[in-house]
């Protein structure tokens, strides 16, 4: 932290820089990889505090009072548990798919072409990333049993996609800003599609704000609670659900256990995946 | 299609209309529907046990001028600016590095600041308290460490509270505006660089202004559902001063059950919100002629 | 990505339709409520799938019925708001024939005012709002409101968070009736109930009991099933019914009228009535058991926690207050802002 202070200071103090040595580019790249090596630390404190907590005896889990596996083998054998968590990943997975063919397409669409009503339409997109949750769930449920369609997978989806996709939109008009417009038309010119202009020169160009987005669209359907209260039905409770549910008559240490295994197992798919990649090459 | 002019925005041909579809569709069925329920919700009446009725009434739109209210809506706001500011000091850094990772780190370093958030929110929540209490964690830390004598009071305070909205929106900001400031030209960097320009000064004068439309969806991103935000407020702070979110929820599926009155709350806050991103976007487009 | 790729492939995997049970009853209860054993046990007697969604609070549970969402079978309601849907026809005659085990229930807890004639509910569980104290922090008596909300305990007190349980308490403090929500009465007790909200540290209504075993509040008014716990981790704690006037409540369970599969409800009903099952309801949340038969069969340890079994001298329940509660969410969420 000191050091970072320091420099802060001799960059924005003399502002010119060039004989300074704490402003030389070597130190510059260490003070960033330290601050981000310590927000890092930040947000995986808890996660390592509640990875180490699955493994206390104690059910109540205030104080450490022994380890033990037991919350593992109790985990395993709570069916509704392990199905809500099953659900929450299909939910996720399809709402994070189809929230960004919506959020690319749109943020592309509104970019590229001009026409009356589409500022209208970029503060509608707004609506649902403001919109108190509880909100959008009763009147999407109103809306549900107005149409008479049956509660169940489809309608958290729906829900789910209403308000992630926004921020795929937003996170790609981001990276849109700019975007030299050159690009597409150079495609064209050699012969391209506007479609295949999209897809070959334009979609690997925003990539990084897609890959942002989906990210976002992602985490935000996994722990998502009360929109899906409203639009969910007995059948398809998500994990988040289940697990405010539980929290009631105090935090179980199953619980911990639960977040333990998806943590440890999403980054093995990572590392897995990557391994994957190399070999394939 | 073809013979369309490729100038840099064009109006949108029956295939840009076609591809607008179903962003159109879905923002009537699920945006401006819902939205239109909620108003027609603000002025209709309630029965005893809390169904919405027909009938026509302002009183909601009076009782929200209440000081009550008012200040309420300003403690929320004022929370979710502080923690905004907070993210945007401790994200940009962080994006800026991840922007220049190689390739390889790059979506290492992106899944590695989600993976956290894919755990639910109570659990990661409850974990804060565990570290946060006066037997917890940093207290004993510090106790051990002869940096205090006595425990402080951290958890159910201000700051407890400012630290868990931190925590929960910080990858709102770092995500977008890593996605802005992927695509900065190493070039211009190293051509800062060669006019003798330090890299601090490069960060503050070349990368912020250049990558502010991703701090933009960072803020959008982070203060505006942080405003709504209540289940931090209660778990971390001891729900000890209400928010606006409190209010809506207790109106809706709390023991006030008077949608309604929720239901005009709701419209404010949106009206509110519709009223400032149209004037940011207004000038945004000022500022940047097409 | 690959990852994602990987991702969606695990999902298209997991996807595969779970086998499907011919009949299906669809429970929409207090989350976590109802023991896993419980649902699993009379889904291995009777082939019946339990599909259990949960809710935070009656009134959630109201709004989404209301609304009309899925078509519930079984409803968990507290007693004020089974007394509201009662009058507004959205309970379901019981048929007492099917209900063998109804005998199980001790008097006490049956023709209470929200159902005088106990036609449409089954008491679940019952259970008071008491006073938590940790002995080892507080040495002298605490014997009611009063005496818990002096100045000295600022800072070191949890309630539960919810409006009209601690403006119930300021009533009955003031010798008023805990029902009597009307505007004068409100303005009454708007002093004291002002006066007690600035010395409380924390309002919790999920999990009080956390912030007493952290240490971090000493003093509490809390739902009696959490104070059990608490006794049953620690002794320090004890359990006192406030001199003013107790709450006590009775959750009940009930079958809406646009239920599907009636002559199952009627089934899991009589299922949890059985002494065998009431105990294992009351093993897992040591709330009051209004089952007699299971009461019988509990522990002497379990019968002799005084937060699971106090005595109790009337048993003065909330009743429906209709569009009074406005005024009371209002009064409190003034007070706290104010704070």
């Amino acid at each position: 932290m000191r050091v970072c202070d320091l420099a802060v200071c001799g960059g924005g103090v003399t502002g010119s820089c060039r004989n300074m040595s704490l402003s030389s580019p070597s130190v510059f790249r260490t003070v960033l990889r330290s601050w981000t090596a310590a927000v890092l630390v930040f947000l995986y404190l808890p996660i390592l505090v509640l990875v180490a907590y699955s493994f206390n005896a104690s059910r109540l889990n205030i104080r450490w009072v022994g380890f033990t596996w037991k919350w593992y083998g109790e985990l395993w054998s709570h069916a509704p548990l392990m199905e809500a968590a099953k659900n929450s990943v299909i939910i996720a997975a399809i709402t994070t798919v189809l929230s960004v063919v919506l959020g690319t397409l749109g943020a592309w669409l509104l970019h590229r072409h001009r026409f009356r009503g589409a500022a209208a339409i970029r503060v509608l997109v707004g609506v649902p990333i403001m919109m108190p949750e509880i909100i959008m769930g009763v009147s999407l449920l109103v809306l549900f049993s107005a149409l008479a369609v049956p509660l169940g997978f489809t309608t958290v989806i729906i829900a789910h996609v209403t308000f992630c996709f926004p921020f795929v939109l937003l996170a790609v008009r981001a990276r849109l800003a700019g975007l030299d417009p050159a690009l597409e038309e150079a495609a064209l010119d050699l012969g391209a599609t506007p479609l295949r202009a999209f897809w070959l020169v334009i979609v690997p160009a925003l990539r990084p704000g897609i890959v942002a987005g989906a990210l976002l669209a992602f985490t935000l359907s996994l722990d998502e609670v009360i929109v899906t209260y409203f639009t969910a039905s007995p059948g398809s409770a998500t994990l988040p659900l289940r697990i405010f549910g539980m929290a009631k008559v105090g935090l179980n240490p199953m619980l911990n256990a639960l977040s333990a295994i998806f943590v440890v197992a999403t980054i093995a798919i990572v590392i897995f995946s990557e391994r994957l990649k190399r070999f394939s090459r | 299609m073809r013979a369309a002019d490729t100038s840099a925005q064009r109006r949108p041909g029956w295939a840009a209309w076609l591809l607008l579809t179903p962003l159109l569709v879905w923002l009537l069925a699920f945006v401006v529907a819902p939205a239109a329920i909620l108003v027609a919700y603000s002025f209709a009446e309630r029965d005893e046990l809390g169904r919405v009725g027909f009938g026509f009434s302002l009183e909601n739109y009076g009782r929200i001028a209440d000081a009550t209210y008012v200040a309420v809506f300003a403690r929320s706001v004022g929370y979710a600016a502080i923690t905004t500011a907070i993210c945007a000091v401790l994200g940009y850094p962080v994006a800026w590095c991840l922007a220049r990772a190689s390739e390889n780190w790059r979506h290492r370093l992106l899944l590695l600041v989600m993976i956290p958030f894919w755990t639910s929110f109570l659990i990661r929540t409850y974990a804060w308290i565990t570290i946060l209490k006066s037997e917890g964690l940093l207290n004993g830390l510090l106790l051990w460490l002869h940096a205090i004598a006595t425990p402080l009071e951290l958890l159910y305070t201000p700051t407890a509270v400012i630290v868990g909205l931190v925590y929960a929106y910080l990858p709102f900001m770092i995500l977008p505006i890593y996605g802005s400031a992927e695509k900065l030209d190493p070039a211009l960097i190293e051509a800062a660089h060669d006019l003798g320009c330090g890299p601090w000064r490069t960060f503050a004068q070349i990368v912020v202004p250049l990558t502010l439309p991703g701090f933009y969806a960072g803020v959008l991103m982070v203060f505006v559902p942080a405003i709504g935000m209540f289940a931090i407020t209660d778990l971390m702070g001891g729900a000890r001063v209400p928010m606006i979110g409190n209010v809506i929820q207790d109106q809706f599926v709390g023991q006030a059950r008077d949608k309604p009155f929720g239901a005009a709350l709701a419209v404010v806050f949106m009206l509110l919100f519709v009223a400032v991103y149209w004037l940011l976007q207004r000038r945004a487009a000022e500022r940047e002629p097409a | 990505m690959n990852p994602f790729r990987l991702l969606a492939l695990t999902c298209a995997l997991l996807a595969a339709p779970a086998a499907r049970c011919a009949e299906q009853l669809n429970l929409f209860a207090w989350s976590e409520y109802v023991p896993q054993k419980v649902i699993a046990g009379f889904t291995k007697e009777t082939g019946i799938r339990v599909n259990y969604e949960t809710y935070a609070s009656g009134e959630e549970m109201l709004s989404k019925l209301l609304i009309g969402g899925a078509a519930y079978d079984l409803v968990q309601p507290p007693d004020y708001i089974a007394e509201a849907m009662i009058k507004n026809k959205l309970l379901r005659p019981l048929d007492r024939s099917k209900l063998k085990n109804l005998g199980n229930l001790a008097p006490e807890f049956l023709g209470l005012p929200h159902d005088p004639e106990q036609k449409f509910t089954v008491p679940y569980l019952t259970g008071t709002v008491g006073i938590v104290v940790n002995t080892e922090k507080v040495k002298e008596p605490i014997r009611g409101y009063r005496d818990v909300f002096q100045p000295k305990f600022k800072n070191r007190i949890v309630v539960v968070n919810d409006n009209r349980e601690i403006v119930s308490w300021a009533l009955v403090t003031l010798g008023l009736d805990q029902n009597a929500l009307t505007p004068a009465n409100l303005a009454t007790v708007r002093p004291l109930v002002a006066e007690w909200i600035k010395l409380v540290k924390v309002f919790d209504s999920d999990s009080p009991k956390t912030p007493l075993l952290n240490g971090d509040v000493d003093l509490g008014v809390v739902w009696s099933g959490e104070a059990a716990r608490l006794i049953q981790e620690n002794k320090k704690f004890s359990y006192v019914l406030p001199a003013e006037g107790a709450h006590p409540y009775v959750d009940l369970l009930a079958i809406p009228t646009t239920a599907k599969n009636v002559a199952a409800a009627h089934r899991f009903l009589d299922y949890v009535l059985r002494a065998d099952v009431s105990k294992l309801i009351s093993d897992e949340f040591p709330y009051t058991n209004p089952n007699a038969a299971a009461r019988k069969l509990l522990s002497p340890e379990q019968r002799a926690n005084p937060a699971s079994y106090p005595q109790l001298e009337k048993f003065n329940t909330f009743r429906d207050i209709g569009k009074a509660a406005a005024g009371v969410d209002k009064l409190v969420t003034d007070l706290k802002s104010a704070k």
